[in-house]
C-alpha cells in the first residue's frame, strides 16, 4: 500500500515537472535570447546561462527605444481603461440583473454570453470597416486608443458580466433590503454594500480583463497602424526585411510578459477564491 | 412613535391573492404582535409595512398619512431581520451607525447616537468587533442597536429570535419586551411561535390562509376563539376537539351525552386540558390511552370514541393504561363550533 502510494506520488512529482518544463523552457530560452550578444546567438546553442557572457544591452536599448515606450503606454492604458470601465459596467449590470425584475432577463442573459460564442476573426472585418467608416470630421476609432478599448470592452463585457453575477447573486438580498430600511437609496446601496462585499469578485474581473486587453493580439494588429499600437503588435516589427533582431526581440517578448506574469502571481490566490465565490452557500 | 392604520391593504401576483384586504388600527406606543404558520402572510404585511413589497390594494397610513407608495427609506422605520442582515464588511459600530451615515449625521454626534445605542443593549465592549466574532445573541443586539439608533416611528421585527437557541430565546424576548415598554415605541413582531406571541403582546393578530382570523388580546386569543384555527392554533397542548350532533340544546358525542349547548346540528366541542377536573363524579368518561409525566403536571391522554383528548392532572397522578377514567369541566370552561364552517357558536 506503501509501495503503491509513494509510486503514485513519484508519477504526479514527474508529470508536474514534465508539464512545468513544457511551459516555462520556451520563457528560459527567450530569457537566454534576451541577454546574449547578437554574436553569440548564432554560436553554439545551449539550455545553460554563461553568466560571464550575459548582457543587459538588449533591454537598454529596447527600454530606450522612443516606439517601445509609446506601445508599452498605449498597452499599459489601454488594458488598465478597459478593465475598470468593464468590471464598473458589468457590476452595474449585474446588480441589475440580479436584484430588480426585468422582463426576459433569462433571455437577456443568454444573449449577452451568445456574444462570446463566436470566433472574434469573424467580426474582424466589419469592424475594421466599422472602424475606418465611421467617421466624425477626418477622426474615427481606427489607430486610436479609444478605439481599442470600447472593442475589448465588447468582448470582455460578456465573461466580467457572468462572473459577477454569481458573485452579486451570492450577496443576501435582505443587505440590501436592510439598507433601504436604514435609509439609504439603490445607489448609496450599490457603492455601501454591494461594492465592498463583491470586491474579490471584481479584482478577479478586473485583473483577467486586464491580462486579456494586455496581450491581445488579433484586433489590435489589425485595427491601429501607428498611433495606439499595442506592445504585442509592436513585437512583430523586430521581424523586418532586412532581418530580425533576435536579442531585443526577446528582450521585448520579456518585457511584456513580465507585468501580466508579476499580477497574475500576486493575485492568483484571489483568482481562485473570487471564481470560485458564491459556488457553496455557507 | 407612529401609529400605523392599514385600509384594506391587501397583496395580489396577478390573478392570485396571497392576503386578502386587512383593516388593523396599531395604536402609538403598542406592541403588536402578528401570528401565524408558515405562509399564512405574516411576514409579507410586514414587509408591506416597512415598504420592501408593494401593496396592490388599500391603503398604508403612519399619523395619518398615507405611506402607501413610499420607498422604505422615506417611511421611517427599522426593520430587524430573521438572520439580522448585519453587514458582515463593517464593524459593529459602523453596523450601528449605517442609518445615521446614510442621513448624513456629523461624526462626532453619530459617534454619540452609536455609542448610545450599544449601551442600551449592553454591546459596548464589541463596537469594534465584525459581526462574524459574535455569537447569536450578540448579533441579534447588534440589529437591535441599528434598529433603535435613529429613533424610528415604527419598529418591525421580523421573527428575530427563531435562530437563538431556547434558552437565549427566553432571555432575549424579556429585553425585547422591556426595551419596548421603557421606549414606549410602536412595534410590529412577526412571529410563527404562539409563547412568543402571548407572552410580548399587547394585541395579537393571527393570521390563517392570508386573511385575519381574530384580533385580541393574549387573554382574548386564548379564552375566547373566534373559530377552531384560533382556538387549535393557540396553546400547548392545543385545544381539544370532539366532533357531534347537539338536539334540543344538549350534545352528544362519544364518551359525553346531554350536555347543554347552544345551537343544533353538527357542532364541535373545544376545552382545554388544564379545565378539567378527574373525578368518580364527572360526566364525561374514557379509556387512558397514555400517560405523560412532564414534572410539572402529568397528561393524560384518553380515547373518547375516535377523538384523544388531553387532561392536565396532579403531577403524581399515575393512572393505568386502559382503564376508564371519568373526569368534568367547568360551565365556563366549554366551547361550541359549527363543524362544517369553524365558526364559534355562542
Amino acid at each position: 500500500m506503501k509501495r503503491g502510494f509513494l509510486q503514485s506520488r513519484l508519477l504526479t512529482v514527474l508529470f508536474w515537472l514534465a508539464m512545468s518544463a513544457l511551459t516555462l523552457l520556451p520563457v528560459w530560452w527567450m530569457f537566454l535570447v534576451s541577454v546574449r550578444s547578437r554574436a553569440d546567438l548564432f554560436g553554439k546553442p545551449s539550455f545553460l546561462l554563461d553568466v560571464s557572457a550575459m548582457t543587459w544591452d538588449n533591454y537598454a536599448a529596447v527600454l530606450a527605444n522612443p516606439t517601445f515606450q509609446k506601445y508599452m503606454t498605449n498597452s499599459l492604458i489601454v488594458a488598465t481603461s478597459n478593465a475598470v470601465l468593464v468590471s464598473v459596467l458589468a457590476l452595474l449590470a449585474a446588480y441589475a440583473m440580479s436584484r430588480f425584475a426585468l422582463a426576459g432577463k433569462d433571455n437577456l442573459f443568454f444573449w449577452v454570453l451568445t456574444n462570446r460564442m463566436a470566433p472574434p476573426a469573424v467580426f474582424l472585418l466589419p469592424l475594421f470597416l466599422m472602424f475606418t467608416g465611421i467617421k466624425l470630421g477626418d477622426w474615427s476609432l481606427f489607430d486610436t486608443r479609444l478605439g481599442l478599448i470600447l472593442l475589448y470592452c465588447v468582448f470582455n463585457l460578456p465573461f466580467a458580466f457572468w462572473l459577477l453575477q454569481g458573485i452579486v447573486d451570492a450577496i443576501p438580498r435582505e443587505l440590501d433590503e436592510a439598507a433601504y430600511v436604514d435609509g439609504a437609496s439603490t445607489f448609496t446601496v450599490l457603492t455601501t454594500v454591494i461594492f465592498p462585499l463583491a470586491r474579490p469578485g471584481l479584482a478577479v474581473t478586473g485583473i483577467l480583463t486586464w491580462v486579456f486587453a494586455w496581450n491581445e493580439y488579433l484586433f489590435a494588429s489589425t485595427l491601429t497602424s501607428v498611433e495606439a499600437r499595442t506592445i504585442t503588435t509592436g513585437l512583430a516589427e523586430f521581424v523586418t526585411v532586412t532581418g530580425t533582431n533576435w536579442g531585443q526581440l526577446a528582450a521585448v517578448a520579456m518585457l511584456t510578459l513580465a507585468p501580466a506574469a508579476l499580477v497574475l502571481a500576486l493575485v492568483q490566490r484571489h483568482i481562485v477564491a473570487g471564481l470560485t465565490f458564491g459556488a457553496v452557500k455557507g | 412613535m407612529s401609529r400605523v392604520t392599514l385600509e384594506g391593504v391587501g397583496k395580489s401576483y396577478g390573478a392570485v391573492t396571497v392576503l386578502k384586504p386587512l383593516d388593523l388600527d396599531i395604536a402609538d406606543g403598542e406592541f403588536l404582535v402578528l401570528l401565524g404558520p408558515s405562509g399564512c402572510g405574516k411576514s409579507t404585511t410586514m414587509r408591506m409595512i416597512a415598504g420592501l413589497e408593494a401593496i396592490t390594494a388599500g391603503t398604508l397610513r403612519f399619523d395619518g398619512r398615507d405611506v402607501t407608495q413610499l420607498h422604505p427609506r422615506d417611511r421611517n422605520v427599522a426593520m430587524v431581520f430573521q438572520n439580522y442582515a448585519l453587514y458582515p464588511h463593517m464593524t459593529v459600530a459602523d453596523n450601528i451607525g449605517y442609518p445615521l451615515k446614510v442621513a448624513k449625521v456629523a461624526k462626532a454626534e453619530r459617534q454619540a447616537q452609536i455609542e448610545a445605542a450599544a449601551r442600551k443593549v449592553d454591546l459596548t465592549p464589541y463596537l469594534a468587533r465584525f459581526p462574524r466574532d459574535l455569537s447569536g445573541g450578540q448579533r441579534q443586539r447588534v440589529a437591535l442597536a441599528r434598529a433603535l439608533v435613529r429613533s424610528p416611528g415604527v419598529f418591525l421585527l421580523d421573527e428575530p429570535l427563531s435562530n437563538l437557541d431556547a434558552k437565549l430565546r427566553v432571555a432575549m424576548r424579556a429585553e425585547i419586551k422591556h426595551l419596548q415598554r421603557s421606549l414606549g415605541v410602536t412595534m410590529i413582531y412577526v412571529t410563527h411561535d404562539q409563547i412568543e406571541a402571548m407572552t410580548l403582546a399587547d394585541r395579537v393578530v393571527l393570521l390563517n390562509d392570508g386573511a385575519i382570523q381574530q384580533v385580541g388580546t393574549p387573554d382574548e386569543i386564548y379564552d375566547d376563539p373566534a373559530n377552531l384555527f384560533v382556538a387549535g392554533f393557540i396553546g400547548s397542548p392545543p385545544m381539544n376537539f370532539l366532533a357531534g350532533t347537539a338536539t334540543g340544546g344538549q350534545f352528544s358525542a362519544p364518551g359525553i351525552t346531554g350536555l347543554p349547548c347552544p345551537g343544533t346540528g353538527q357542532l364541535t366541542l373545544g376545552f382545554r386540558a388544564e379545565d378539567t377536573t378527574v373525578t368518580e363524579a364527572g360526566r364525561f368518561t374514557g379509556t387512558v390511552y397514555e400517560v405523560e409525566p412532564t414534572g410539572e403536571a402529568t397528561y393524560v391522554v384518553l380515547q373518547m370514541g375516535p377523538h384523544r383528548v388531553n387532561l392536565r392532572c396532579d403531577k403524581r397522578f399515575r393512572p393505568e393504561l386502559g382503564t376508564e377514567l371519568r373526569f368534568d369541566l367547568g360551565a365556563g370552561q366549554v366551547l361550541f363550533f359549527d363543524t362544517a364552517s369553524g365558526q364559534r357558536v355562542r
